[in-house]
């Protein structure tokens, strides 16, 4: 069953997605080969428009494939087509973890897409030297390789924004719990859940600096020492794993106690 | 053992109480009406058979079980308002049915669409609400159910459509299958039902086989809810 729900929320999700993917590629495609041309006044104009467009794209499919995921939840299980969705014969449970493979799914692709939109627009023999060689700096003063910085790096920024798509769901379960005014008590419990659970990061990165030399003198002398990266890529990492997880054990335990649809 | 059984069932919203301490037992080859005026707690009642509700007090049994997955295989719900996913045509409705409902039968659902007329892959935003409603209706009725609830089938459809909707229950439900139909339109349906439940205020008022009030009444079931209400 979990398979046709995911089935269905995917084909929902990415509808309008691959859409602003194929909007977004052809822009970048376009902007490189203007980049390639000589540059007159009328080719630096188009190149900055096209430029602009990518920019505006990437953006769009980032925020869309949040609001798509929190949209999907809403209609899904609160709205119109909660009543279709609450009288199939499947648990709550499964309903739930097929919203947030959705939201994992959607959201490696969109990054994906993104990450190729500006490997076309600004990747070239020069720049991927240039790209090349920092990585190389960067994983030699981290003492690491670049193959596991670029891996932390992308696992980090998914965790960061699959993070913040699940506090959306919680806060939309949370808004929903209640009679009226649900979209902004979903929106207030959303935001309220992720500035706490930020706040928290920091605290708990605070607090490692007490058993962590090199944690500390970021908080005393504002300096960043290699050693001190690593434990605080490693800390918001695994900060991130943990609330990803709490937020999914509370969501399904609320969703498990009973919905009231509108 | 009886099919749904609600015990001290109660909901309220906000500290108001919209159903209030419900008892009720719904037996099996029935088809019943649950008759009340607009606002009583009908549409409260089947939802929370339905799982979309949680009460606030009380218990539902449906089979002996809680609603939950077992409950929703064996109850084809119609609601009140239209549920489809507007940007699927009518042959992915049909799939996705086939795919969920091991009880759906595809091929009386394609009979009776091709009785409307109505094109598999029209899509349902380019439906009419009527047609929705219908195909929901076909939808729902193409279940070979144990229980189906149909929450105000007849609400605001021109009286050729009601006879075409009755037709349907009639000649597609299980026979040892209970129907449980949610109306204030009592005329329209007091022919077909075997049991009468009549709600006001979210309290049961009366529960009586509708021939037995009928004689008892010396009157329709229509004239003895006009009276019964009368505002």
């Amino acid at each position: 069953m979990l398979k046709k729900l995911l089935k269905y929320d995917l084909k929902w999700c990415f509808k309008p997605l691959v859409v602003f993917y194929i909007l977004a590629l052809f822009f970048s495609i376009i902007t490189r080969f203007i980049e390639s041309l000589d540059k007159t006044l009328m080719v630096v104009i188009i190149d900055k428009i096209c430029s602009g467009i990518v920019i505006a794209m990437l953006i769009n499919i980032l925020i869309n494939c949040f609001m798509r995921n929190w949209v999907r939840v809403i209609r899904n299980v609160y709205k119109d087509e909660s009543y279709l969705t609450h009288t199939l014969p499947v648990s709550k449970s499964k309903i739930y973890l097929s919203k947030v493979l959705t939201s994992s799914i959607t959201l490696l692709v969109s990054l994906g897409v993104i990450l190729l939109c500006l490997a076309i627009v600004c990747l070239n023999d020069t720049s991927w030297i240039a790209l090349k060689q920092s990585l190389e700096q960067s994983a030699i003063f981290l003492n690491s390789t670049i193959f596991s910085l670029v891996a932390v790096l992308i696992l980090t920024v998914f965790f960061e924004f699959l993070f913040v798509i699940m506090a959306g769901i919680l806060g939309i379960i949370i808004g929903h719990r209640a009679n009226n005014l649900k979209i902004i008590k979903s929106l207030i419990s959303g935001f309220s859940i992720y500035m706490l659970l930020s706040i928290c990061s920091l605290g708990i990165i605070y607090v490692s600096g007490f058993f962590n030399s090199d944690i500390t003198s970021i908080f005393s002398n504002m300096e960043i020492s290699s050693e001190a990266m690593k434990s605080i890529m490693l800390i918001g990492t695994i900060i991130y794993a943990i609330y990803i997880v709490v937020i999914y054990i509370i969501s399904n335990k609320l969703l498990d106690k009973g919905v009231n649809v509108d | 053992m009886e099919l749904v059984k609600c015990s001290n069932l109660c909901k309220s919203f906000d500290n108001k109480k919209i159903l209030d301490n419900i008892n009720l037992v719904i037996p099996r080859g029935k088809i019943i009406g649950l008759l009340g005026k607009n606002g009583m707690g009908k549409t409260t009642l089947l939802k929370l058979i339905n799982d979309l509700l949680t009460p606030t007090n009380g218990e539902i049994s449906i089979n002996g079980e809680k609603p939950g997955i077992n409950s929703k295989r064996i109850i084809s719900y119609l609601p009140e308002r239209t549920y489809l996913d507007k940007g699927m045509t009518i042959s992915q409705i049909l799939k996705f049915f086939e795919e969920f409902y091991e009880d759906f039968n595809k091929k009386k659902a394609l009979k009776l669409l091709k009785d409307l007329d109505l094109d598999v892959n029209v899509k349902i935003s380019k439906m009419s609400k009527g047609m929705q409603e219908k195909l929901q209706l076909i939808l729902v009725m193409s279940r070979d159910a144990e229980l189906y609830i149909l929450d105000e089938p007849l609400g605001g459809v021109d009286p050729a459509t009601r006879d075409y909707i009755l037709d349907t229950i009639l000649s597609n439900f299980n026979e040892k299958a209970s129907v449980i139909i949610s109306t204030h339109l009592i005329s329209d349906i007091e022919r077909i039902l075997d049991e009468v439940i009549f709600i006001d205020k979210g309290k049961i008022v009366l529960t009586s086989s509708a021939d037995e009030l009928r004689t008892k009444e010396k009157a329709s079931i229509d004239e003895i809810f006009r009276r019964k209400f009368k505002c």
